[in-house]
């Protein structure tokens, strides 16, 4: 049997089209106007799950950014003093091998002694640089200045080592322990910096044969061992702040591709999405059209 | 046997009133063509019953002669089993479309995906220990972090309490429909009483065709609140079953039987009841926020309280109410960075920052998958449901609705009907003045 076809079916049958229509046509307006493919998780509910964790992923890594920024001025910081050390503890070699040799007299050992105990207060102030009011060679006690210039060689910073996260479950420590180089002076004989020079402007001062010797062997050697020991913290400081900076690409990629999926799954294809506009609002008209039509004609136009 | 002379009047006359009745009828599908719930009607015509005449020569062989035409019925044209199907889709229509109306609401709180939801604001978080972390000694840095840490319990508990709302409206609509003023009674009490109306008027011998139109569309509104079954009584009464009610039926003849205890109705209470019963949709939403915001607290306190000063807890929370009481525990100064309380000392924050992505994030990510999942699920069925509805609406409408084509061509020819019958009654008037105004004149 054939369908019979009454008014209201047509009118009602058109008015839902439109309906529908126009359902579509606003759902492709919100993705126009905001730019992205969910609005709200019912959109896409597994779409929605994938950009929570691409968010988390992408804030995280911003994050890892920020620390291995942080790092990397933490370790300029540390390595522009330790080259200051460095420098000091040159000028203290030549101090000590002229002081060393028979011919400087008496007057010229006691300057070179003069300049030595100089020399160890620049060295603990070079120890005392700091990073955004925080000591830098003094563990994780950062609030106490780890050598008071002027004062006693006794360390005062702890052992506790700062780390920085530059990945996940990936932290590299930046801090390098002043109490590991300069040590805590005559006192605690540790043949540390501090030790060697103390020891060094003592056997300057008082000149006797033994002290001669010993100035011209085993102080220098024991020197030369710090300044190894120095040389070997700076090159391991390098290699943190290429390992950082290494980080530091290898993080900005991760963002990028981060972005780029998180773009994929979240933000609406322009063309994609204007195309579908323009061609829902041509099926609009053309069944407004339809519609205005079918509902004009009746039998009733051909009656007289 | 003889013939009245005016037998021919009557038959035109017959056919006169039936023309004239059947014009009615079909002014009267014209009225209603737009009357909600509207069956047409049809006059239906049979011929009256015939005088036996004698005819021809005895043995005599008998005749009959038709004596015209009458109006025997009005015919309500509807197909019942469209009405139960219409009345079963109607129910499925309800259900889906107030549970996608009433979740999109819970959805709605979520505010994801965005940066006002609780997702941004546990990536803060946990960027708030990275942060602490870099830079344990400042006091600008823990504020920040027990600000976000707040930020972020105020926003779990703003959704729970969103949710709360939600579970409160939707119990509320449900008083207010099944209510002593609400849709429910209402109904029912019309359709006692158009009960009394159409079994009085069936004892009458009539057909009450539009009063089982306005009954009939009663029960398509009743069958959107819930499942209906209706049982025919000898009367021309109806039983009105509701839902899963136990009996007495809602309507029984004449009688109204509410309120009623419904469990699993169907329809639009059916889903008002589901999402806002205890142990409901609603419900379960917030026992899966009262988990990840237990979760939360737990993973951060368990780390948090080793540091120094030990067993300091960051969060606090009721338990049995986790995401409505979940709040910051500790003062700037109190945030614990460290195993050993040195200033620059991190491995605390860091073990927390590390949390980052894991159980807490996870199990909200499932929640707002959850609710997504199940908002789609509505929306897809409430879509197919209403276009099935709308189907079996215009098959119900091909059968039942007034067509005015239909109507216009009936029209035309109740009138032609009308019009001829007229014209015969006119012969009869002709051949009647023969007989007595000019028979018998011869001559004069």
């Amino acid at each position: 049997m054939s369908m019979r076809i009454t008014n209201l079916m047509r009118q009602e049958s058109i008015l839902s089209d439109l309906n529908d229509i126009s359902t579509r046509m606003s759902l492709t307006q919100e993705r126009l106007a905001s730019g992205k493919q969910i609005s709200r998780p019912s959109d896409d509910p597994y779409g929605t799950s994938r950009a929570l964790s691409l968010h988390i992923d992408l804030e995280s890594v911003q994050q890892y950014q920020r620390n291995v920024q942080q790092g990397t001025s933490w370790q300029e910081i540390t390595d522009s003093a330790l080259s200051k050390i460095s420098d000091t503890v040159q000028r203290a070699r030549e101090l000590t091998i002229q002081g060393a040799t028979d011919s400087a007299g008496p007057s010229a050992r006691q300057a070179a002694a003069a300049e030595i105990d100089q020399l160890i207060e620049s060295v603990k102030q070079g120890a005392d640089a700091s990073y955004g009011g925080r000591f830098v060679f003094a563990g994780t006690a950062t609030q106490t200045r780890p050598y008071a210039v002027g004062g006693s060689d006794v360390y005062a910073g702890d052992s506790g080592a700062v780390a920085r996260e530059i990945g996940p479950g990936v932290s590299v420590q930046v801090n390098v322990l002043g109490s590991a180089l300069l040590g805590s002076g005559q006192a605690a004989a540790d043949g540390k910096l501090l030790n060697v020079l103390r020891d060094i402007s003592q056997h300057l001062k008082s000149g006797t044969a033994v002290d001669m010797n010993a100035l011209r062997g085993t102080d220098l050697q024991r020197l030369d061992t710090n300044i190894a020991a120095l040389v070997q913290v700076r090159a391991t400081v390098g290699a943190t702040t290429n390992r950082l900076s290494t980080a530091m690409s290898r993080l900005a990629e991760v963002e990028q591709s981060t972005t780029k999926l998180l773009s994929d799954v979240e933000d609406a294809d322009m063309a994609k999405t204007m195309t579908d506009f323009s061609m829902q609002q041509s099926v609009y008209q053309s069944a407004l059209r339809a519609g205005a039509n079918i509902i004009q004609s009746s039998l009733l136009d051909f009656l007289r | 046997m003889p013939i009245s002379t005016f037998l021919g009047l009557e038959t035109t006359l017959r056919g006169l009133l039936s023309e004239q009745q059947a014009l009615n009828t079909t002014s009267h599908n014209i009225a209603n063509a737009n009357t909600e719930g509207y069956s047409r009607q049809d006059a239906v015509f049979s011929a009256t019953d015939a005088y036996r005449i004698e005819a021809g020569v005895p043995p005599a062989s008998t005749a009959h002669i038709g004596t015209g035409v009458q109006i025997t019925d009005f015919r309500r044209i509807r197909d019942n089993f469209l009405d139960l199907q219409y009345r079963a889709q109607a129910m499925q229509s309800g259900y889906q479309g107030t549970r996608s109306t009433e979740l999109g609401q819970a959805e709605m709180g979520l505010g994801e995906p965005g940066p006002t939801g609780i997702s941004a604001q546990l990536s803060k978080f946990w960027n708030g220990w990275n942060d602490l972390s870099n830079d344990p000694s400042s006091g600008a840095a823990r504020q920040a972090l027990v600000d976000q840490g707040s930020n972020l319990a105020a926003a779990i508990s703003t959704l729970d309490s969103q949710l709360a709302l939600v579970k409160a409206q939707t119990a509320a609509q449900y008083a207010a429909i099944t209510g002593p003023q609400g849709d429910v009674v209402q109904i029912a009490t019309e359709i006692a009483s158009l009960n009394g109306a159409i079994a009085r008027s069936q004892q009458n011998g009539d057909k009450p065709n539009d009063l089982l139109d306005r009954r009939d569309l009663l029960l398509d509104r009743l069958s959107k609140l819930g499942q209906v079954s209706v049982t025919n009584l000898a009367s021309g009464s109806i039983q009105v079953t509701l839902g899963d009610a136990p009996p007495p039926p809602v309507v029984d003849d004449q009688t109204v039987n509410w309120p009623q205890t419904l469990t699993s109705p169907g329809g639009q209470l059916g889903a008002l009841l589901d999402i806002s019963k205890t142990g409901g949709t609603i419900d379960s939403y917030r026992a899966d926020l009262n988990a990840t915001a237990k979760t939360l607290a737990d993973t951060v306190n368990a780390i948090h309280a080793t540091g120094v000063p030990a067993g300091v807890n960051f969060f606090t929370y009721t338990a049995g109410s986790e995401a409505a009481t979940l709040k910051v525990a500790v003062s700037a100064a109190g945030v614990v960075t460290s195993t050993t309380g040195a200033p620059d000392a991190n491995d605390i924050a860091l073990q927390i920052a590390r949390l980052r992505g894991g159980a807490a994030d996870k199990s909200y990510s499932a929640l707002v998958t959850r609710i997504g999942g199940e908002v789609r699920n509505a929306k897809t069925s409430e879509t197919n449901a209403t276009v099935l509805l709308s189907a079996i609406e215009a098959h119900r409408q091909s059968a039942a609705g007034v067509s005015m084509d239909e109507e216009m061509s009936k029209l035309m020819r109740f009138q032609r009907g009308y019009q001829a019958s007229g014209r015969a009654m006119s012969t009869f008037d002709e051949m009647l003045d023969q007989l007595i105004n000019r028979t018998g004149k011869v001559g004069l």
